[in-house]
């Protein structure tokens, strides 16, 4: 049993990060509640003289982004930055903060991903990508926010706007291209 | 506090690692996870109360974030989440409880005794014995019919 658990997960090499801890233990969450007040996105590259706008009590972007490139999307009419992004310093893939709430960087070896937590959020390197819908259990069907970050990002996020749905009824996601075509569907396993 | 939760994610960090990657289904969220129970514990180090050993505290709260990032994990693309080659683990992990699961992977992946894994899941050291007997049991019962 110890040989198929060894090989389940295998040790990790990587030398833990302490300074990451103290940072995340240092900054405050901002309260889920906002993420309803999110009707309409748009996007917008942000220059380091909008630094400001970047300033905010909750989650930030990863410490290995690389701050010199980040790409957001605005919510149109209150202004607050609901996404950012931002090329992995030294890696292929791309870091990212959703809504303050959660960040991580994501490596281009994985083809693509949704994290169905609030606020529903996910990627593709796919970059036939321009529109994607949710689908809820009992048939609703949730809109997405599609957006394409080039560069050296080259990603495509989605996440979703408007009302956030409950996550546990999310069956899946569906994204198509500029015909309307099906190019990528994620379902919940 | 801040010093010893330093000196225990150092010392440690790559078992709490290996047991949130079990629990969450997933390296990167499994890592995640620690980073996340760590920042928690450092926040809300004052409510540590000595009952118990601070570790044991801590692997409480790792345990409670990778439950978490394995409910929110990520919905991997239908089309490539086989493994990349093609070769998987036997162990029918899938034939325990969850709870089975948690201890098999606190006992193997972080070598804790009975009474820690006892501390970390808030249960019974002889609850911990019981339920760790019962998953060889079910996992030796798979692995003998799967060689029959």
């Amino acid at each position: 049993m110890n040989e198929i658990l060894d090989e389940l997960v295998p040790p990790f090499g990587e030398p833990g990060d302490w300074d990451d801890v103290l940072r995340r233990a240092g900054r405050r969450r901002v309260r889920p509640i906002v993420l309803a007040a999110v009707v309409a996105l748009a996007a917008v590259a942000v220059a380091p003289t909008l630094a400001g706008l970047l300033r905010h009590d909750g989650v930030g972007l990863p410490a290995e982004a690389d701050r010199s490139n980040v790409a957001v999307v605005l919510a149109p009419l209150s202004r607050k930055v609901i996404l950012e992004a931002a090329p992995w310093k030294g890696h292929d893939g791309f870091c990212y903060e959703v809504m303050h709430l959660r960040a991580g960087c994501v490596p281009r070896k994985t083809f693509g991903a949704v994290i169905t937590k609030p606020p529903l959020f996910g990627w593709t390197f796919d970059d036939r990508v321009r529109s994607g819908v949710a689908t809820m259990s009992g048939g609703r069907r949730v809109p997405l926010t599609v957006k394409h970050f080039g560069g050296r990002m080259d990603v495509t996020l989605f996440l979703v706007r408007g009302r956030v749905p409950i996550p546990h009824l999310l069956k899946g996601v569906v994204l198509r291209d500029a015909n309307g075509k099906v190019v990528l569907r994620l379902r919940r396993p | 506090m801040i010093d010893e939760l330093e000196a225990l994610y150092r010392s440690r960090v790559q078992e709490f690692r290996r047991v949130a990657a079990a629990i969450a289904g997933d390296r990167e969220l499994g890592c995640e996870a620690v980073q996340e129970a760590f920042a928690k514990a450092l926040r809300r180090r004052r409510s540590h109360r000595g009952t118990g050993t601070l570790e044991a505290w801590v692997w409480r709260i790792v345990v409670n974030a990778a439950r978490d990032a394995r409910r929110r994990r990520p919905v991997l693309l239908e089309s490539r989440a086989a493994s990349s080659n093609g070769h998987a683990p036997t162990l029918p992990l899938e034939l325990l409880t969850e709870r089975q699961r948690e201890i098999v992977f606190l006992h193997y992946y972080a070598d804790l005794d009975y009474a820690s894994i006892a501390d970390a899941l808030e249960i019974s050291p002889g609850t911990v014995g019981a339920t760790l007997t019962a998953a060889r049991k079910t996992l030796r019962q798979a692995h003998e019919e799967v060689e029959a």
